[in-house]
């Protein structure tokens, strides 16, 4: 029997986000960018991957409701990247993703530097 | 050589959890799911990276669930934090509840321990990697 699932009793009741359905991102994944992510880290437990997954739903949910309101004030109904930019320049917590979304700094320069300061 | 999808993940599965919270006319442009993979793998190494300083402090080698916990609200993700805290909870029971349940036909490993290998088992197969689950 797959260990993956003996995992559908707890993942099917109580879910976080109160929906169910298969299970989004894969785990052996999710360990490998863990395990990129530094030389300290060797040993992750069964649980850490699976409860990164459910991290990342809601991360991403997140991340892609407050893009979905700069397309909206944009008036358009196509999410663009730029508004995943806008997004982050805009959210405290989303501070670590401004070098990512705004890699040349360009028209938010002053948006951009004035997170950055306030962050130090 | 490095696959650069390795450091990914796979753009079907978040444009899904994309399309899922917006309302259904709305579109996302592949660049914006590829900015989200992006986003979504920072994520991960900045909180695994958290969650593996506090291990290394504390003299312990392996990352769990409630580092991921603490990393989380650590940095500000609060609400994120609560969620995982009650679904970590939920997979320790579970845990806990097979490894007594197995006990009796051969020595278990203590319920406090879960190991690599689960995840290693579950992973075998890069296919074979997503969880399916089912409503009971």
């Amino acid at each position: 029997m797959r260990q993956a699932g003996a995992y559908s009793g707890i993942l099917s009741g109580g879910g976080i986000s109160g929906r169910t359905g298969p299970h989004l991102l894969p785990l052996a994944r999710i360990k490998k960018i863990m395990k990129k992510s530094s030389v300290d880290v060797k040993m992750i437990s069964g649980e850490a991957p699976l409860v990164f997954s459910k991290a990342c739903e809601l991360f991403i949910e997140e991340l892609t409701k407050r893009s979905w309101n700069m397309t909206i004030q944009g008036k358009r109904r196509t999410l663009h990247k730029e508004d995943v930019a806008s997004a982050v320049a805009t959210t405290d917590v989303f501070d670590f993703l401004i070098d990512l979304v705004h890699p040349n700094a360009s028209g938010d320069v002053e948006l951009d530097e004035e997170h950055v300061e306030q962050k130090q | 050589m490095v696959d650069e999808h390795d450091k990914l993940l796979p753009i079907a599965n978040v444009g899904r959890i994309m399309k899922q919270i917006l309302p259904p006319t709305a579109k996302i442009s592949k660049e914006a799911k590829v900015r989200m993979q992006e986003c979504a793998s920072e994520f991960i190494s900045f909180v695994t990276g958290e969650a593996s300083d506090k291990c290394h402090k504390q003299n312990r080698k392996t990352l769990n669930g409630d580092d991921i916990c603490w990393a989380l609200a650590s940095l500000g993700f609060d609400n994120y934090s609560n969620a995982i805290a009650n679904y970590s909870n939920k997979l320790r029971d579970f845990e806990r509840e097979k490894a007594s349940a197995s006990s009796s036909v051969a020595c278990a490993a203590p319920a406090s321990q879960i190991h690599e290998e689960h995840v290693d088992e579950a992973a075998a197969g890069s296919s074979n990697s997503l969880i399916r689950f089912h409503l009971k």
